[in-house]
């Protein structure tokens, strides 16, 4: 081990954090809202919906998220018209306030898309089960109160509900994380591609990835640091009631 | 599409070159599974029982080190297995180790805290039972907890042995001829179908995913439920008594 990292090669690993953080973030909030969607289809009243929502969350389950990246980054360039593709693949940015904001690569937009659909179904089990979880008496108690279904299921069964599924969900995003790292066999340049490049560079294998573990571990730490926040806030407010 | 094309490439998907090559493609993602399934199953019963049975100075180490392969994507173990064992140790690496140790070992930890989890789910009254009996502490563990507790770690056993399943997909990235190598190989000779091939991949992980599920399941539980037909058997009147 001969001395450290030299500074450009920080800087590539600092940036490729803030793709893996930037790409990490959009697919949580993307995967949150699908995988909401989801859990609600999977209570639909009507069978075609529920089915449908079930062999979603087993085929994107039961498959690795690299060759549904592999089919989003090849395959659906193949599927698009040509003009959306060369639309894609051409920088754009628009300008908003005096801040170009850049419209994102390819590989990043397939990436995203990829970890959405994945983490969706993930996220849509926790829900799942967090519904399922609120015994069926609450139904029923807030049924014979005289509550309408739309109003029991928003102020009776959901906040349990999100109570139940909330470490999970928060499990899931640590996951989505660590799932991000795949994004670099689609050439993305994220935490691990910068990792990999710094390494065949300079041949400080050890540096060059101690320092993108170091930087993947402190994510994960993050967010378990936030999601004890959330849960311990979550209880003052209920306490507080 | 041609129907030809996909029928010539499709021993090369399941099996890769062998038999006159190395063994490849499905099947080997197959080896891969099950050697990293059994030494993660392995690993993961000792550090379980380690984390229930030791003391303090012991468990906090060993959370540590548990905690250090649960926070860094799989991607992250498979590049320090691959490039910094040959590095420390000067010992040639092939993937296919790298691969196996980096699985077994995020897989071992995973289960050491589902094991851990499953012998205090069995109970305090128990070890006290046991340990009332003149059983050695082993001995409680061997004969009265871990029996009871094998039932209920089950369903964490086969998740975590069908997201290896899925994660031996990873090996990709290190040049291992496992199924999705060889998809990315077939995709860049055909070049233009690679919707299909991706699709067809991601058929067979499902498939194989969900046999492992139902066989691990049947596999697991079959002992339970021997237990119960014999004790429904033994508490059946004697004929004649």
């Amino acid at each position: 081990m001969q001395g450290w990292l030299a500074p450009r090669y920080l800087m590539w690993l600092g940036q490729g954090f803030g793709v893996t953080v930037g790409l990490a973030l959009a697919a949580a909030v993307a995967a949150t809202a699908a995988g909401s969607a989801l859990a609600m289809a999977r209570h639909a009243r009507y069978r075609p919906v529920r089915y449908a929502a079930g062999a979603y969350v087993v085929a994107f389950r039961n498959t690795p998220l690299l060759v549904q990246l592999l089919f989003w980054y090849f395959g659906v360039a193949t599927l698009l018209p040509e003009a959306v593709m060369q639309w894609l693949n051409t920088p754009h940015s628009v300008h908003v306030a005096g801040l170009a904001v850049h419209w994102p690569s390819f590989e990043f937009v397939a990436g995203w898309l990829g970890l959405t659909c994945y983490s969706a179904a993930f996220i849509a089990e926790e829900f799942h089960a967090g519904l399922r979880g609120v015994p069926a008496g609450q139904h029923h108690a807030a049924a014979a109160l005289g509550l309408t279904p739309l109003q029991a299921f928003r102020y009776v069964v959901l906040p349990q509900a999100v109570r139940i599924s909330l470490p999970p969900l928060f499990g899931q995003y640590m996951n989505l994380v660590k799932n991000s790292s795949l994004t670099m066999a689609i050439g993305l340049a994220e935490l691990s591609y910068a990792a990999r490049q710094v390494e065949t560079e300079t041949f400080q294998t050890f540096a060059a990835f101690g320092v993108a573990t170091v930087l993947y571990i402190a994510a994960v730490a993050v967010i378990e640091a936030v999601s004890h926040v959330v849960a311990h806030r979550r209880d003052l407010s209920f306490a507080r009631r | 599409m041609q129907w030809s094309l996909f029928v010539n490439n499709l021993p090369y998907l399941l099996v890769g070159a062998f038999p006159e090559g190395p063994l490849g493609g499905a099947a080997l993602t197959l080896v891969l599974a099950l050697s990293s399934a059994l030494a993660s199953a392995v690993l993961g019963m000792a550090g379980g029982i380690a984390l229930a049975m030791a003391g303090r100075v012991v468990r906090v180490p060993l959370l540590l080190v548990i905690g250090f392969f649960r926070a860094i994507p799989v991607l992250m173990l498979i590049f320090w297995t691959f490039f910094l064992l040959p590095v420390m140790f000067h010992i040639n690496v092939p993937g296919l180790a790298a691969v196996v140790c980096a699985l077994s070992l995020i897989g071992g930890a995973y289960l050491a805290h589902s094991v851990h989890a499953g012998i205090l789910a069995v109970g305090q009254g128990q070890w006290q039972a046991g340990l009332s009996l003149g059983l050695t502490r082993m001995q409680v563990l061997r004969y009265v907890l871990l029996p009871q507790a094998i039932r209920i770690m089950t369903p964490s056993f086969v998740n975590q042995w069908v997201s290896l399943v899925k994660d031996t997909s990873l090996a990709y990235i290190v040049g291992v001829g496992e199924l999705s190598f060889v998809a990315t190989q077939v995709n860049n000779r055909l070049m233009v179908y690679p919707v299909q091939i991706f699709l067809f991949v991601g058929f067979i992980y499902l498939v194989l995913c969900t046999v492992l599920d139902r066989v691990a399941t049947y596999w697991l539980t079959r002992s339970g439920r021997a237990a119960q037909a014999s004790v429904r058997s033994a508490a059946q009147p004697v004929p004649g008594e």
